[in-house]
C-alpha cells in the first residue's frame, strides 16, 4: 500500500518486542496477522550486541562482527546481567568484560561495565538495543506506538523492573511486560484456535523457562511456571568452547586472552549450528583445525540439557497435571533446534513438540498480538476476546527473626494480586523496623534473591510486641511488586 | 473479612465443583482484568484493579481446602473460634497418630529409599483425602436451611486434623521431590 508509506500522519502502530539474550526482534500486526520487521538485508534477528566505539555506539550485526576485536568494549548477552548485582555469581562467569569496582560504581546492586573509559549499566546497554529496534520499526511503520516487551517467566522483580526501565530509557511507552512462554502460546493459540493444555519449553540464549498453561474460552491461564534463569543455549556454546580450546591446546588459565575466549565462543556457536543438520563439523581455532562429531557434542552438552528435566517435572507437578494431560508442547528459542534438545523433550513428555512457527520469532509475534489487543486494535479475525492471566513466578516474602522467610505471596499466584502480613517489634523501645523483601523458594532469606531493604523509622518507644506493622504486597499485571508498610499506632508509612 | 464465596458468586459451603470455580474466576477476570481498562479513566482503572485483586484472592482461598473451610466457618459465625492459635489442641489419640506418621516419614527420609518414601506419600495422601471427606461432611451437614452452630462447631477439630494431614502430605511430597532431584 504505497499511499500508506508516504502518509506523513501515519497512525502510531503498537509493537511487540522480544528482547532476547542472543537476538532481539520487533513485530507488529499487519492485516490481522503478526509479522516480524526485517532489516534492509531481510533479516528479522537483531543480534543483542552493543559495541561502545570511540565514535559512538554500534548495535547489532556490525557490533557482533567486530566483537572479537573489541572484546571488552562489546557487550554480548547483556540480558544475563539485567537486575543483577555486581557481586552476583553470574557476573563472574566466563566472559571478557571489565567491571567497575566499588570506587567507580558504589551501587553494588547493579552491574557496571567499563567500556571505552565510560561506565554503563545493563539497563543502558539494553536501551541501546531497544532504540535500534524502535528505529527498525520506524522505517517500516513511520510512526511507532506503545510496546509490549517480553521477559522470561522466571525473571524476578529486579530483572523485570530493569527491563521496564530500559524501555522507558529508549523512549518507548511500555504497555506491558509479557512472559515469553505466554507470548509464544498466544502466537500459537490464535493461529490454531484450539482449547487445551499446553507446555511451553523455552530454551533461549541465556534462560530456560517452562510454563504450563491452559487456553479455554479465550482465556490463557498460566497454571505454573518454572525454569532456570542461568541456563541457556550460551551454556552449550560455553561447554563446546572449553572443549575447542582444549583441542587447540590452549591452557585457558594461562593463555586465554579475552579476544581468544570470544573467538572460541563464536566458533563454538557456529559449530553447534552446523551440527543441527550434519553429523560432524569442522572447526578452526588458534591455528588448530579439527572436527567435532554430533555424538561428541551431545556427550558434552547432555548434562546441561538434562538440567531442563527437573523444572519441567516441577512445573507439571505445580500445575497438578501429568505429561499425558498435555494437548501440545511448544518449542521456543533457537537452542531448541538442537536435535538433542528435541529428543530430550520428546522422551520427557512422550510427545512430538510443535515447531511450525519459527522458534526464534514466535515470542515477538505473540508480543505483537498482545500489543495490538492492549492498544485496542482488535485483530480483524481472531482476537475477539483474548485475555492472559499470568502468575507470580517465584514466591515473595519478608525476612523475619532468625533469617527465616515469611512467604507473603506464594509462587504461581494469579496476578494482579495483593496480600498483607502483620509484624511487630521484638525488642522493648525499638524505634526502627528493618524490612527485607526477598524472592525465592528457599527457607532462609540468605538463599533467596534480595529485592529491597528499607527501614521504617520513628516508631515511638513501646514495649516489645506493641507496635503493629502492616506490610502490603501488591503485584501488578506486569508482575512488578509494590510494597507498602504502615505502623498501626503512629500511622508512619513507607512505600517502595 | 473478604467473603470469597460472594466475590465469586458461589454458594457458601465446603463442597465445590472445581470446574465451576475456574469458570467463575475466568468470567470475572475477563470483566475486570487491567487489560480491559487500558483506555479507561484512572478512577475506574483503580477500582477494577482492586476488584481483580479481590477476585484472585478469593480464587486462591477457595482452591485451598484448609482456607476454604476456615472461610465457611468464620463467615457462618465462628470467626472468634477459628484459626490455628484459637482452636483447641488435638486430643491425645490423634497426637499419637501424628507422631507415628511423622516418625515413619523421618525413617523413610533417612533410608533414602524411593519405594519407602512413595509408600509414606500414598499413606499421607489417603489420610488427607479421609480428613477432607469427614470435614466436608461435617461442615456441609451443619449448613442446612439454617446454620446449626452447635454441629458446625464440631467441625473445628476436624479442621485441625486436615491441617496436620496437609502438612504431613506436603512434607512427604517435598521429601519425594528432593530424592528425585526436583
Amino acid at each position: 500500500m504505497l499511499f500508506e508509506i508516504f502518509d506523513p500522519k501515519a497512525r502510531p502502530r503498537p509493537i511487540g518486542i522480544d528482547l532476547g539474550t542472543t537476538n532481539s526482534l520487533v513485530a507488529f500486526v499487519r492485516d490481522g496477522r503478526p509479522v516480524c520487521v526485517t532489516d534492509c538485508n531481510g533479516k528479522a534477528l537483531l543480534p543483542s550486541v552493543v559495541y561502545y566505539a570511540e565514535q559512538g555506539v554500534v548495535v547489532g550485526e556490525p557490533a557482533k562482527e567486530t566483537a572479537a576485536e573489541h572484546p571488552r568494549e562489546t557487550i554480548v548477552s547483556v540480558k544475563r546481567f539485567m537486575g543483577r548485582g555486581a557481586d552476583d555469581a553470574e557476573t563472574r562467569r566466563l566472559g571478557p568484560y571489565e567491571f567497575a569496582g566499588a570506587d567507580e560504581a558504589p551501587n553494588r546492586r547493579v552491574v557496571h561495565f567499563k567500556v571505552n573509559r565510560q561506565v554503563v549499566t545493563p539497563v543502558e546497554v539494553s536501551a541501546e538495543i531497544l532504540r535500534a529496534l524502535r528505529d527498525l520499526a520506524k522505517d517500516e511503520l513511520r510512526a511507532v506506538g506503545p510496546a509490549v516487551i517480553t521477559v522470561p517467566a522466571y525473571f524476578d522483580d529486579a530483572q523485570r523492573q530493569a527491563t521496564k526501565d530500559a524501555g522507558r530509557l529508549a523512549g518507548l511507552e511500555v504497555l506491558r511486560l509479557l512472559n515469553e512462554p505466554t507470548a509464544a502460546a498466544l502466537a500459537y493459540g490464535l493461529d490454531k484456535k484450539q482449547n487445551g493444555l499446553f507446555l511451553v519449553y523455552d530454551l533461549g540464549g541465556g534462560t530456560f523457562d517452562v510454563t504450563v498453561l491452559s487456553l479455554e474460552d479465550g482465556v490463557f491461564q498460566v497454571k505454573s511456571t518454572g525454569g532456570d534463569s542461568a541456563l541457556g543455549g550460551d551454556d552449550l556454546d560455553r561447554a563446546l568452547a572449553h572443549a575447542l580450546l582444549a583441542k587447540a591446546g590452549v591452557d585457558e588459565a594461562e593463555h586465554a586472552s579475552p579476544a581468544l575466549v570470544r573467538t572460541a565462543l563464536d566458533e563454538a556457536r557456529r559449530v553447534k549450528h552446523a551440527l543441527t543438520d550434519a553429523p560432524s563439523a569442522a572447526f578452526a581455532l588458534a591455528e588448530a583445525k579439527g572436527t567435532v562429531t554430533r555424538q561428541e557434542f551431545e556427550a558434552l552438552v547432555k548434562p546441561i540439557v538434562d538440567r531442563t528435566a527437573a523444572p519441567v517435572r516441577r512445573a507439571l507437578r505445580d500445575a497438578g497435571v501429568s505429561a499425558a494431560d498435555l494437548d501440545g508442547v511448544i518449542l521456543v528459542g533457537g537452542a531448541t533446534r538442537t536435535p538433542l534438545v528435541r529428543r530430550t523433550v520428546r522422551e520427557l513428555l512422550g510427545k512430538e513438540p510443535l515447531a511450525d512457527i519459527d522458534p526464534d520469532q514466535v515470542v515477538a509475534l505473540g508480543a505483537a498480538v498482545q500489543a495490538d489487543l492492549l492498544a485496542g486494535e482488535q485483530l480483524a479475525n481472531a482476537g475477539e476476546d483474548v485475555l492472559l492471566l499470568d502468575v507470580v513466578p517465584l514466591s515473595l516474602g519478608i525476612e523475619t527473626m532468625g533469617g527465616v522467610v515469611d512467604k507473603i505471596i506464594p509462587r504461581n499466584t494469579t496476578i494482579p494480586t495483593g496480600a498483607r502480613a502483620s509484624f511487630t517489634t521484638y525488642a522493648d523501645n525499638q524505634t526502627g523496623f528493618e524490612l527485607h523483601v526477598v524472592q525465592g523458594e528457599r527457607e532462609l532469606a540468605q538463599d533467596c534473591r534480595s529485592l529491597a531493604r528499607f527501614t521504617l523509622k520513628g516508631i515511638p518507644p513501646m514495649p516489645a510486641g506493641m507496635a503493629r506493622l502492616d506490610v502490603t504486597f501488591k503485584v501488578d499485571a506486569d508482575g512488578l511488586l509494590h510494597v507498602h508498610a504502615l505502623e498501626g499506632v503512629t500511622r508512619i508509612e513507607q512505600s517502595i | 473479612m473478604l467473603d470469597p464465596f460472594a466475590t465469586l458468586g458461589l454458594p457458601r459451603r465446603f463442597a465445590l465443583d472445581p470446574k465451576q470455580l475456574e469458570g467463575r474466576h475466568r468470567e470475572l477476570s475477563k470483566a475486570l482484568h487491567p487489560d480491559r481498562y487500558a483506555a479507561a479513566g484512572s478512577g475506574e482503572r483503580r477500582l477494577a484493579l482492586s476488584k481483580a485483586i479481590e477476585v484472585n484472592e478469593a480464587h486462591r482461598i477457595l482452591r485451598d481446602p484448609v482456607r476454604r473451610a476456615e472461610a465457611v466457618l468464620k463467615l457462618s459465625g465462628l470467626e472468634a473460634e477459628v484459626g490455628e492459635t484459637r482452636e483447641p489442641k488435638p486430643d491425645g489419640a490423634f497426637l499419637m497418630e501424628v507422631l507415628e506418621a511423622r516418625e515413619a516419614l523421618d525413617e523413610a527420609k533417612a533410608s533414602r529409599s524411593p519405594a519407602r518414601i512413595s509408600s509414606v506419600v500414598s499413606d499421607a495422601r489417603a489420610q488427607h483425602a479421609a480428613a477432607l471427606g469427614t470435614l466436608g461432611a461435617a461442615i456441609d451437614g451443619a449448613l442446612g436451611h439454617a446454620v446449626d452452630l452447635e454441629s458446625l462447631r464440631k467441625a473445628i477439630p476436624l479442621l485441625g486434623r486436615l491441617r496436620y494431614a496437609t502438612r504431613l502430605l506436603d512434607e512427604a511430597v517435598a521429601a519425594e521431590d528432593e530424592l528425585a532431584g526436583l
